[in-house]
């Protein structure tokens, strides 16, 4: 009988289509009620000799029977895994549509975390400007020579020109906060020339300002030294300061940059606060400190090496999808 | 400006390091020299004088009285009024000089010479002024520009005989003079400019061109020489206004010492030298208010703190004398007379400036601030601008920056005086225009263009200019959607990118052909298909983030499980969606927690709209029952507008 049951058995453990039916076989042939279990049952009324004999070849084929019924379930498993639809790895992904930021916001972003975490704290301001911010209260007066050092886009008929840097803040911000303060102000600005690969008519520029009772020279040097590892990613970072003019600080300073191996680079202008200009925003005489301007379209073209500054604002996805 | 370094070497007289080198002590202490090349046996130095140092350094003596200092020569110049021999004749007697306009001619100085004999210019001459890119013409000019040049002090040379009544009067020109300049340009004259004119007509714009009529030619005998000092906005207005720069005008718009008209001593001497010229007894000086040296305290103690780094005192004072300042005083309390030369120097910090570039800025130690780290504060619209780009860059808008400089046809609201083109003369009032162009010029190239862009617009405001700032976006679909509606898709764009930052209740209303954009039922923009194919959307940027940072109020979701029922139904074509939804939370009451329209399809007719309704308690589990009553209700209301529900 064992016998019987276990060719049955196996021939239907072979056919087993899925583990559905290989949980039926195992319930019909080893379940409580199962044909192999009623033997095993049955063997208690048998004699000793038969009871023997027929008990260790029932337990044989029960054992044999477990051990197909796992194989064949190890194979329905694989089966099930090699079944899935086969798939082509190595062909490309669909694409999510994805949308890209502007370098220049991506370098603004950057230079506002790095003055952030210094704790200086970013301002914006206008774009249409009077004379009185643009140039009187910093120390530009009307017909100075000094003037012709921008060249100024102004209003018809109004009063009003386009800022030609974003120095107006210093004095908008001094005239309603006390010192002392750090502040930036990254913004648009806009120049009365013929445009070039260096040169357009507007340009993104950020202001440093920072006003205490002892800042002095020495810290502006570190300041931007420490702003331009963080910015280069470096430690390997010189700056250098030389003299320049600018009429609302005294001294002035053009600020050179150099990585490791590399040229000096121009790349912003800066001084100590003039007296003047704090005189006219109504500090009093114990206040002194530092600012600073650079062009961020000139730091974005050192750091992604653009040639031509006019790819900026041409809106060509073909060089906006680069960043 | 250009700078000649054999004429520096000679001026100094004693050995002056490599150009090169020389270029590079100038640029780290004085000024930028930007270029360094050769030019025959000559280096020329390409110098970018600031106007800080133009009132003296437009000249080789101050360049290299720079460069003296700066290597610790000493450093004197020639008194040529020692060299000159005087005739009897009393220059004053030659020609009769008026300064009728005193405030714009603050001094005129003038010499008589005689006897010149005009001809070409010796070669040393010739040489340094074609260094300096200046055309040799005669001895007599060639000498007064030469020591312009060299002294900054620009000259003039009339024929005293061409002159009406041997009378100069400087005064300011007639309503419709008129001048032929040297170069034979004509030049229409107003009571504004200042000339130097005979007893009939102007025969010199003053400190900017000399006139054809006394110019000196071969056959000149007698000069009259002109060193003077002018008012420099005159200089500059008048300059600006007959679009004529002169070497002379350049120098006197920058202001100049009225002290330095003496130099006209060192031309008539050279004339007297080269062209065998006769100086006439005496200097004809018209110079009421003097200029005298100005005194400037300085605390030595000052210099430190401000720049940060500990140069002694001594140093200080050695530095400033250096320089020919004058020092007195106390050690740290220091008095110090500065040379009319000098125009820039009139305050403490002009010393430190001085002090620090000639010890040398680059000796300045990095030392961060001791000050309190105050923690920085980030304005809440940065935060959303950084917010949004993002949102917007995740939805597959790339960013744009465009010019706010546009033409008068895209959107050009406030007009400028002065464009640099007539296709940027006006000022943006909208960020659209540009983006549809960015968009066309994008198709090109690509099939699928999304963009957006945060930027200031501008409207006139009576005397004043509205400054707001928008976020724009457009969006263009590829060929084979072109049956999808944009405006659906830009709307999904909007919705997301307003719950994103936590800004719920939009709303959008028809108006015109365009669609308002209402968050709690304010007017924050507007969204269009402008054409087919291309939908955009323009809003108010401050108002998103006043609206964004407004407080919310948090609420729990629910613990009791939601049941979905769904409604289907035709509506005409008319019918709004808002409408729709309307009825089901009326009729549908507290317990709909959201109606979600998944599917819409618009035949020309009718269109047929299909809705998730989500029922939920906060207070206990609804059940089946319940839930089909406020369906049923939903549905007898739906119908009762006579839309036509289709049931499954």
């Amino acid at each position: 009988m064992p016998d019987q049951i276990k060719q049955n058995a196996a021939k239907e453990i072979n056919q087993a289509k899925n583990l559905k039916e290989l949980e039926d076989i195992f319930r019909i042939y080893l379940g409580r009620k199962g044909k192999l279990t009623e033997v095993l049952r049955s063997l208690k009324d048998l004699s000793e000799k038969e009871r023997k004999e027929k008990g260790q070849l029932a337990n044989k084929v029960k054992i044999e029977l477990s051990q197909l019924i796992e194989e064949k379930k190890k194979e329905l498993a694989n089966k099930k895994k090699t079944d899935k639809k086969w798939i082509d790895v190595t062909a490309p992904g669909v694409k999510v549509p994805r949308g890209h930021l502007h370098p220049i916001t991506l370098v603004q972003r950057q230079i506002e975390d790095i003055f952030q975490s210094m704790g200086f704290s970013v301002l914006d301001g206008p774009e249409v400007e009077t004379e009185y911010y643009n140039f009187d209260a910093l120390n530009i007066p009307k017909n100075h020579p000094a003037r012709d050092m921008w060249d100024t886009f102004w209003l018809k008929d109004l009063d009003l020109l386009l800022r030609t840097h974003t120095s107006p803040m210093q004095a908008r911000h001094m005239e309603k906060n006390n010192p002392p303060l750090r502040v930036i102000v990254p913004g648009k600005c806009y120049r009365h020339e013929a445009t070039d690969a260096t040169h357009d008519v507007q340009f993104y520029q950020f202001e440093g300002l920072m006003v205490g009772e002892k800042v002095s020279a020495a810290n502006f040097k570190a300041i931007v030294e420490e702003f331009f590892k963080q910015f280069f990613k470096t430690s390997d970072v010189q700056v250098r300061l030389r003299p320049s003019f600018f009429p609302f600080v005294e001294p002035g300073f053009e600020v050179d940059v150099r990585r490791k191996g590399g040229k000096w680079l121009e790349i912003m202008g800066a001084g100590m606060v003039h007296p003047n200009v704090f005189k006219e925003a109504g500090y009093a005489k114990k206040w002194q400190g530092f600012a600073f301007g650079a062009g961020i379209e000139r730091l974005t073209m050192i750091k992604y090496q653009i040639d031509d500054i006019r790819l900026f604002y041409k809106s060509d996805l073909r060089f906006l999808k680069q960043f | 400006m250009k700078i000649s370094y054999n004429w520096l070497q000679e001026i100094i007289g004693k050995k002056i390091p490599d150009p090169e080198k020389l270029a590079d002590l100038l640029t780290f202490h004085s000024f930028e020299v930007e270029s360094v090349e050769k030019f025959d046996n000559d280096w020329i130095l390409d110098i970018d004088v600031l106007p800080n140092r133009a009132h003296d350094c437009l000249s080789h003596q101050e360049i290299a009285r720079e460069a003296a200092i700066l290597l610790k020569h000493s450093f004197k110049l020639v008194d040529y009024s020692k060299k000159i021999k005087e005739t009897k004749e009393l220059a004053s007697k030659a020609v009769k000089i008026e300064v009728k306009d005193k405030e714009l001619c603050p001094r005129y100085t003038a010499r008589v010479i005689d006897n010149v004999k005009v001809g070409p210019s010796p070669k040393f001459i010739q040489d340094k002024l074609k260094a300096c890119g200046l055309k040799p013409i005669s001895n007599v000019v060639d000498i007064a520009n030469y020591v312009m040049l060299e002294t900054g002090q620009p000259l003039h040379a009339f024929d005293a005989d061409k002159l009406k009544d041997n009378s100069l009067i400087i005064r300011r020109a007639k309503k419709g003079e008129k001048i032929v300049s040297l170069d034979n340009d004509k030049y229409n004259l107003d009571e504004s400019m200042l000339v130097i004119a005979d007893k009939e007509k102007p025969v010199c714009i003053a400190g900017v061109k000399g006139g054809m009529g006394p110019g000196v030619d071969q056959n000149t005998k007698r000069v009259v020489l002109e060193a003077a000092n002018f008012n420099y906005e005159n200089i500059r207005n008048t300059s600006r206004k007959i679009k004529l720069k002169t070497d002379a005008s350049w120098r006197f718009e920058n202001s100049i010492d009225p002290n330095l008209t003496e130099e006209i001593d060192m031309c008539a001497y050279l004339i007297q030298d080269i062209c065998q010229g006769e100086v006439l007894k005496g200097r004809i000086d018209i110079y009421p208010k003097k200029n005298k040296e100005k005194r400037v305290n300085l605390e030595t103690e000052r210099v430190r703190n401000l720049l940060g780094v500990n140069i002694p005192d001594k140093e200080i004072i050695n530095i400033l004398k250096r320089l020919g300042f004058q020092v007195k005083g106390t050690k740290d309390k220091l008095q110090v007379a500065i040379p009319t030369r000098r125009m820039d120097i009139s305050i403490q910090e002009d010393l430190i400036e001085e002090v620090g570039r000639i010890y040398g800025f680059e000796k300045i130690p990095s030392q961060l601030p001791e000050a309190v780290l105050v923690p920085s504060e980030r304005s809440e619209d940065l935060i959303y601008q950084n917010k949004i780009k993002d949102i917007l860059t995740n939805l597959g808008f790339t960013e744009a920056y465009n010019y706010s400089l546009v033409d008068k046809e895209e959107l050009g609201s406030v007009e400028l005086a002065n464009p640099v083109s007539i296709k940027q003369n006006h000022l943006r009032s909208s960020l659209i225009p540009l983006l549809v162009k960015n968009v066309k010029e994008n198709k090109k190239s690509f099939e699928r263009v999304r963009l957006f862009e945060i930027g200031k617009v501008f409207n006139l405001n009576g005397e004043k200019v509205n400054e707001k700032k928008k976020l724009a976006g457009i969006i263009s679909l590829e060929e084979k959607d072109k049956n999808s509606n944009e405006f659906y898709r830009l709307k999904g764009v909007i919705d997301t990118m307003f719950n994103r930052i936590g800004i719920s209740n939009i709303s959008y209303n028809n108006s015109n052909d365009k669609a308002e954009i209402r968050i709690n039922d304010e007017l924050v923009g507007w969204t269009d298909e402008i054409e087919k194919g291309i939908a955009v959307f323009e809003m108010d940027f401050e108002k998103i983030v006043e609206l964004a940072t407004e407080e919310r109020v948090y609420a729990t979701p629910s613990k009791y499980p939601a049941m979905v029922r769904d409604i289907s139904l035709l509506v005409d074509h008319r019918t709004k969606v808002v409408d729709v939804l309307n009825i089901i939370n009326q009729a549908g009451g507290s317990l709909v927690k959201d109606v979600d329209l998944f599917d819409i399809y618009d035949s020309s007719e009718r269109k047929s709209l299909a809705f998730h309704i989500i029922f939920q308690s906060d207070e206990r589990t609804l059940t089946d029952k319940e839930v089909n009553q406020l369906q049923d209700k939903i549905i007898k209301s739906l119908e009762d507008k006579n839309w036509e529900v289709r049931k499954s």
